[in-house]
């Protein structure tokens, strides 16, 4: 099955240093956020992308959705290189592929009413007037606001939380988009109200058959919502696959060190010591060989000299890293 | 073991054009010495106001309207503003909310922990010099780094610096609040190992405001879980999160995702907290809760259900039979808040 959106090889490098003592120099440092990255999703199928800050999960969905200049590599749709569309050749795209906002209470204008936040889309994609209304009601309903009436006149802030991002996830889905990307889209709200959004989600995504990302630094949401995982480390895919499998036997150690360290909410658990040392490290003078050795508990020499490439480790899944 | 900070029925508003918003509506709690108590609920539910107003650190439009909080024998609400700053840093301390808060960043943070020992401690330079160097190997900092920047450590470091800072000199208790929010899971799980080492060797009492439950779990010895400015529940951490007596708390257990529990969905709470402007009469939950029955219009009060184990519901003795109804979606989905 070809993947709706995915990445093939994708980097981004962005310049390290604003200092006037290096630019006189002529000197350009650069940091390479997103470093080779591969990945894809397809139809009716959700990908979690995890990592902490800094990892380069946050600027490979940027260049997903086409919004960040790729340094190199392509990202396809469809099997279709979209890395050269400019301009109104990329609309098609654009409305083909939504970003679901992280942060519902800075997504929306305030001074629009939920009806004007949702018909923008539809005018900027050439949606004639006449179906904008019903684009509108079957986008409120897929979302679980009902019936539509009772919103559409309002502003964002006579709305909660959840209510508001579920009007941020139907201004993605007017656009009748093939794929999802969503940037944390459950980091700002209380627990309680989070399941709410996240099955609204899954149920527009099984309903439509989209292709869905999910950027996220909570690997135990991810579990709930996506089949498969790709973790990242200093802008390189470390490892990928089904993220029950995944979860239950980590194979690179960072992925280890990551879903020992995720907190559960129970009494008894028996965490151990966290198989990780020190913090990240400087994004400029990344250790030579594999990114992750000087933090590695089983870091050997080879480590040091050669960067481990991505290879395969059981059907569907990859690991990049020397001891697999 | 012997209560350090008994809170009763404590009530802080704040003033508002519209009138009194009763951010904290009569809570009451024990801080046992020596032990790590989470204070946990979602937005908005009085948690922070409560952290801050023991501090006596409040906007200026708030007030403490009622109660009581004894520590060490005195009161901290009615303590006169110069005995309540002799405590500060002393008995008492505090870790904002963001790491960054807690530093100055044009002060290098050595520079700032040795004003506290020399300024407030009344230790001589030397003295305080050797006490810098010990509480940042005790929070796992190098002493090296004493001379840096606070912008040139990461957010882990900072926290770890806030805490060496807090525990300047000496408290029995310290205040934390959302210590470990802004981080990592990595260095969440760092932190938060090193305020349990720091509770296991110094025997420092600690309330730490979370909205994490899973932080409560892995951290503290008890909870004191607040929903719309009250304590609806609160006891030893097993108890309370194993066993839940208040159909908030098993809201918000089955709305939590577990990286190891096999299968199952996340569990919403319908609906959304009440205003804390014109609260509702009687249970502040009873509007979101699928066993809500006719008695709850009545206040119900914090009692003593099981040994050390309160719950404000007036069906706790039900809650064996409630758990497994409130594991499931249908049952919350009826809801209309």
């Amino acid at each position: 099955m070809t993947p709706v959106i995915a990445a093939n090889d994708l980097t981004k490098a962005f310049p390290a240093s604003r200092r006037l003592s290096d630019l006189l120099r002529g000197h350009r440092p650069m940091v390479r956020a997103v470093n080779g990255v591969t990945l894809g999703v397809g139809a009716g199928r959700a990908l979690g992308i995890v990592g902490e800050s800094g990892c380069g999960k946050t600027t490979t969905a940027r260049l997903l959705l086409r919004l960040e200049e790729v340094t190199s590599g392509s990202v396809l749709f469809d099997g279709q290189d979209v890395t050269a569309l400019r301009g109104k050749a990329l609309l098609p795209f654009r409305s083909s592929v939504q970003l679901v906002f992280q942060n519902p209470f800075d997504a929306l204008n305030p001074r629009f009413t939920i009806r004007r936040t949702l018909t923008e889309p539809l005018r900027n994609f050439g949606i004639p007037p006449d179906q904008q209304d019903a684009r509108i009601r079957e986008a409120m309903a897929r979302v679980r606001l009902d019936p539509a009436e009772a919103y559409l006149d309002r502003h964002p802030h006579e709305l909660s939380g959840g209510q508001l991002q579920r009007v941020v996830l139907a201004r993605a889905l007017v656009a009748h988009p093939r794929a999802i990307i969503a940037d944390e889209p459950v980091s700002m709200l209380d627990v309680s109200v989070r399941a709410g959004v996240l099955n609204v989600l899954r149920r527009a995504r099984d309903e439509l058959q989209l292709a869905a990302i999910y950027i996220s630094h909570d690997l135990a949401l991810i579990r709930y919502v996506c089949e498969e995982v790709a973790v990242m480390y200093l802008g390189r895919v470390v490892e990928s696959g089904p993220t029950a499998e995944i979860i239950a036997a980590p194979a690179h150690p960072y992925t280890r060190a990551l879903v020992a360290a995720v907190p559960v909410p129970r009494v008894d658990q028996d965490r151990g010591a966290l198989p990780i040392q020190g913090g990240l490290p400087d994004q400029v003078n990344q250790p030579s060989g594999c990114a992750f050795r000087d933090r590695c508990p089983l870091a050997m020499p080879r480590c040091a000299e050669e960067a481990p490439a991505p290879r395969s480790i059981a059907p569907g899944r990859m690991a990049a890293c020397h001891l697999v | 073991m012997a209560s350090l900070l008994t809170v009763r029925d404590l009530a802080v508003h704040y003033a508002t054009a519209a009138g009194p918003v009763r951010a904290v509506d009569g809570a009451s709690f024990d801080v046992p010495a020596g032990s790590i108590v989470g204070l946990v609920g979602e937005s908005g539910c009085g948690k922070s106001t409560l952290g801050r107003a023991l501090m006596g650190v409040m906007p200026r439009s708030a007030r403490i309207a009622a109660g009581s909080a004894v520590f060490e024998g005195q009161d901290l609400v009615t303590l006169p503003d110069k005995a309540r700053k002799e405590l500060l840093w002393r008995r008492l301390s505090f870790v904002p909310q963001t790491a960054m808060n807690a530093l100055d960043p044009v002060q290098r943070v050595g520079a700032q922990l040795m004003e506290v020992l020399t300024e407030r401690g009344g230790l001589s330079r030397a003295a305080a010099a050797s006490r810098a160097e010990a509480l940042f190997t005790l929070v796992g900092l190098d002493p090296k780094r004493l001379r840096d920047w606070p912008h040139q450590f990461s957010g882990g470091m900072r926290q770890r610096a806030s805490i060496a800072l807090a525990l300047a000199l000496d408290p029995a208790l310290m205040i934390a609040d959302e210590p470990v929010t802004a981080l990592d899971v990595i260095v969440q799980r760092q932190v938060l190992d090193v305020m349990k080492e720091l509770q296991a060797r110094l025997g420092l009492a600690m309330i730490l405001v979370t909205h994490d439950v899973a932080v409560v779990a892995y951290a503290c010895d008890r909870v004191v879980v607040m929903y719309a400015g009250r304590v609806v529940e609160s006891g030893p951490v097993r108890a309370v999160l194993e066993a839940p007596l208040h159909p908030y708390t098993m809201g918000l257990m089955n709305a939590f995702p577990d990286l190891e529990r096999a299968g199952g969905e996340l569990v919403p709470i319908e609906g959304s907290p009440p205003s804390l402007l014109n609260p509702p009469k009687g249970c502040r939950f009873a509007a979101r809760c699928p066993f809500a029955v006719a008695r709850c219009a009545e206040d119900p009060p914090l009692v003593e259900d099981a040994p050390d184990h309160h719950a404000a519901c007036w069906r706790s003795a039900e809650a064996a039979a409630l758990r497994p109804q409130a594991a499931r979606a249908e049952t919350w989905a009826g809801v209309v808040a």
